[in-house]
């Protein structure tokens, strides 16, 4: 006798980034693993919809305008509601000391773009602790 | 040959008639304290072209990101090739709201930048590009799309060219499409070249 199967809430992600294609790719490529996307077009945006839903996981860019991925991330930090929610940075800077600034503004995991499918399913199931 | 005014200011360009003591008070006040009389010296110093490179100075000291934004504006007032460079060396910057503020501010002054983006296409460092790349996107020049194709057809560095698909996809008309396949062919690996690719041909395709 199998058992019955379990459903898994899929884990909710918020991309922010001011890259149309790159939020179409990232919602793309997560959607067909079984993540819920929802998109923000700047750290403004990001921020509120952070804020106004519950989110698994946050994929923030670095360079977008009105708020910048580091700002967004450390008012995020400074919030006790949401400050405990993982965030990915992935930006185009590719030099250590952006890893380190990106870190330091609260971000708990930092990729460089382009990004390959695989790679960033396997890091947001990582970051989630996800099964889907 | 006509006169040509001076942009540099000195002490004794302020003294005399009473616009020059008004000039000469906003320049002092863009230093003061208060926050609030900085940003009211900032608005009111935008009907003085020749204070820009006095504001270029205070935006990149100035802390206040209210402050800031008033410099930006006032600074796309006058728009002229000075204040686009001074913008320009604003992208090399490590403080991401300078840059995407001076990335905003080149966006509003096509004239002006125009003739700096070129440089700053073949800038040695990939973001200073990617950033020249972000402004093309936005900017209201007619040879915009054309210098984004070209972008597309010699760019080495994948993250430009996907800046300049993105911007493509926006702005893009039928004859860049040569130059987005060219681009395919360049990059046979890459899962997300191929996607913003196809994305940019079928949005360019739908116009």
């Amino acid at each position: 006798m199998t058992k019955p199967a379990i459903p898994i809430k899929a884990p909710r992600v918020l991309v922010v980034d001011d890259g149309i294609t790159m939020r179409l790719y990232y919602r793309t490529v997560l959607e067909a693993a079984g993540f819920v996307v929802e998109e923000a077009t700047n750290g403004v945006e990001g921020y509120e919809k952070a804020l106004a839903q519950r989110f698994d996981l946050l994929i923030v860019d670095i360079n977008m305008p009105k708020m910048d991925g580091y700002s967004m991330l450390r008012a995020i930090r400074r919030d006790a509601a949401v400050q405990g929610v993982p965030a990915l940075t992935i930006s185009t800077e590719a030099g250590q000391a952006d890893a380190i600034k990106a870190y330091e503004s609260g971000a708990n995991y930092y990729l460089v773009k382009p990004v390959a499918p695989e790679t960033l399913t396997d890091v947001a199931r990582l970051m989630t602790g996800s099964g889907v | 040959m006509g006169l040509v005014k001076s942009k540099t200011l000195s002490a004794g360009a302020f003294g005399g008639d009473d616009g020059g003591r008004d000039l000469s008070a906003l320049l002092a006040d863009l230093a003061a304290r208060d926050s609030s009389v900085r940003r009211a010296a900032a608005r009111d110093l935008a009907n003085y072209p020749q204070a820009a490179m006095a504001l270029c100075d205070r935006l990149e000291k100035e802390a206040s990101p209210s402050v800031r934004a008033v410099l930006f504006t006032s600074l796309i007032r006058v728009q002229d090739g000075e204040v686009a460079a001074r913008l320009a060396a604003c992208l090399r910057s490590d403080d991401a709201q300078l840059r995407n503020g001076a990335i905003e501010a080149l966006q509003e002054m096509p004239g002006a930048v125009a003739p700096h983006l070129q440089a700053l296409l073949a800038d040695p460092d990939s973001d200073v590009r990617i950033f020249a790349v972000n402004i093309l996107g936005a900017l209201r020049h007619v040879s915009a799309p054309q210098w984004l194709a070209d972008v597309v057809r010699v760019e080495g560095h994948i993250n430009v060219c996907a800046a300049a698909v993105d911007a493509l996809a926006e702005v893009g008309g039928l004859e860049a499409i040569d130059a987005l396949e060219d681009l395919r062919r360049r990059f046979p690996g890459e899962a997300f070249m191929a996607f913003a690719i196809e994305t940019a041909i079928r949005r360019i395709r739908g116009k």
